[in-house]
C-alpha cells in the first residue's frame, strides 16, 4: 500500500512539473496542481472501478494520497511565498505600455493569435486598446482598458512573431512586393516584426523586434 | 486552517496505520502458508502424501486467499490456484515427482510475492 501512495506522489510531481512547463496556454483557469489533480483523480478513482482485479483499496489509497498531496501543496503555498510562484506561477505581463513584450510569450507558448483570441474573448478586439495585459498563474486573461476602444473595426493578423500570413497580407491590399516595400519604408523585415495587425480602416498595429508599438495607416482595398 | 492540518495528519496517519498492518498481515498470511507448503512438500519426498494432504492446503489457502484478495491484485492471486490446482491433481494420481516441481513453484510465489508489495526501491520503479 505504502508503494501505491509512493508511486501517486511521484506521478503527481512529475505531472505538476511537466504541467509548469507547458505554460498558461494547456492549463486555462485552473492553478497547475489543480489540473493535475484533475487529470489524475478521474483516472485513479475509474481502474479499480473497471479492473475488478486490482483491489478497490488501491483506488482509495491513491485518491487519499492526492488528497494529501493537495494539502501539503496548498499549505506550502501559504507559509512559503517563494515556493507558490514555483508550484503555481506568476502572472506574465504580455501587454504593456510598449505594446507586446514577445519574450513573454514565448516563454508561455503562445504565439499573437492566441493573444489577440485572448483579448476578443475578454472583449478588446485591438491589441492597442489596453495599457496592460496579462494572462495570471491560472491561465485567465486580464487587462487594464484604455478610456476607448482604438477603432471599431476588426484587425487581421498580418505578422505574428515574425511568420507573415499571406492571406490576411493579401486580403489587406499587399502584394508580396509592397508588403514588402512597406516594411522596408518602416525598417523592418518580416522576421523583425513581433507583431502587426491592419483593421478594416487601414489602422496598422506594428511592432518591431525590442521597439515600441507603431499605429500607421494604410489604404485598403475593401473593409471588412 | 487548524481544521485542514488536522485532516491532513488523520489522512497521513491513517495511510501509515493501513500500510504497516497491511505489510504485517500479508506477510503472515503467507508465512502459514508457507509452512503447510513445506510439511506437504515433506510428505511428496517421502512419497506418503494423499488426497487429504493436498485438499488440507487448499482449504487453508482458500481461507487465506478471501482476506488477501483485499490487498493483492487478484491475477497474482491466481497464479498460487493454478499451481496448487495442478499439485494436488498430480499427488492424487500419485505423480510425486511432477508434484514436487509444482509445490517447488508454489513455495517460490509465496515467497516472492508478499516482497512484490513491500515497500523497496525497486518496488517502487
Amino acid at each position: 500500500m505504502a508503494l501505491v501512495l509512493i508511486r501517486t506522489s511521484i506521478i503527481f510531481i512529475t505531472l505538476l512539473f511537466i504541467m509548469r512547463l507547458m505554460g498558461k496556454s494547456q492549463i486555462g483557469e485552473m492553478q497547475p496542481f489543480e489540473f493535475v489533480i484533475t487529470l489524475l483523480i478521474a483516472e485513479l478513482a475509474c481502474i479499480p472501478m473497471a479492473d475488478s482485479s486490482i483491489p478497490l483499496l488501491y483506488g482509495i489509497v491513491s485518491v487519499v494520497a492526492i488528497f494529501i498531496l493537495h494539502q501539503i501543496v496548498w499549505l506550502l503555498d501559504l507559509w512559503f511565498k517563494p515556493l507558490k510562484t514555483v508550484i503555481c506561477g506568476k502572472p506574465s505581463v504580455v501587454i504593456n505600455r510598449d505594446g507586446i513584450d514577445e519574450y513573454q510569450l514565448k516563454k508561455n507558448n503562445l504565439d499573437i493569435s492566441d493573444l489577440v483570441e485572448s483579448m476578443r474573448a475578454a472583449g478588446y478586439f485591438n491589441l492597442d486598446d489596453v495599457y496592460y495585459g496579462l494572462y495570471e498563474a491560472n491561465g485567465s486573461f486580464s487587462a487594464l482598458a484604455k478610456e476607448q476602444s482604438a477603432s471599431p473595426s476588426l484587425p487581421l493578423i498580418v505578422v505574428d512573431l515574425g511568420k507573415t500570413d499571406v492571406k490576411n497580407a493579401k486580403k489587406c491590399g499587399f502584394t508580396k512586393e509592397s508588403f514588402r516595400e512597406f516594411l522596408k519604408a518602416q525598417n523592418a523585415k518580416p522576421k523583425d516584426v513581433v507583431a502587426m495587425t491592419v483593421n478594416g480602416e487601414g489602422r496598422v498595429y506594428l511592432q518591431k523586434k525590442h521597439k515600441k508599438y507603431e499605429i500607421l495607416q494604410i489604404e485598403v482595398n475593401e473593409k471588412w | 486552517m487548524v481544521k485542514s492540518i488536522i485532516y491532513t495528519l488523520s489522512a497521513v496517519l491513517l495511510c501509515i496505520g493501513l500500510f504497516v498492518f497491511t505489510e504485517w498481515f500479508v506477510k503472515n498470511q503467507f508465512e502459514d502458508f508457507s509452512e503447510a507448503l513445506d510439511t506437504l512438500y515433506a510428505k511428496v519426498e517421502n512419497e506418503t502424501a494423499n488426497r487429504e494432504d493436498g485438499f488440507a492446503v487448499r482449504t487453508l489457502w482458500n481461507d487465506r486467499k478471501e482476506k488477501l484478495q483485499i490487498f493483492l491484485p487478484h491475477n497474482d492471486i491466481s497464479y498460487i490456484d493454478y499451481w496448487l490446482s495442478e499439485a494436488c491433481g498430480l499427488i492424487y494420481n500419485k505423480k510425486y515427482a511432477e508434484a514436487l516441481g509444482n509445490i517447488e513453484v508454489l513455495k517460490e510465489i509465496s515467497k516472492n510475492l508478499p516482497d512484490a508489495y513491500t515497500l523497496k526501491l525497486e518496488n517502487i520503479f
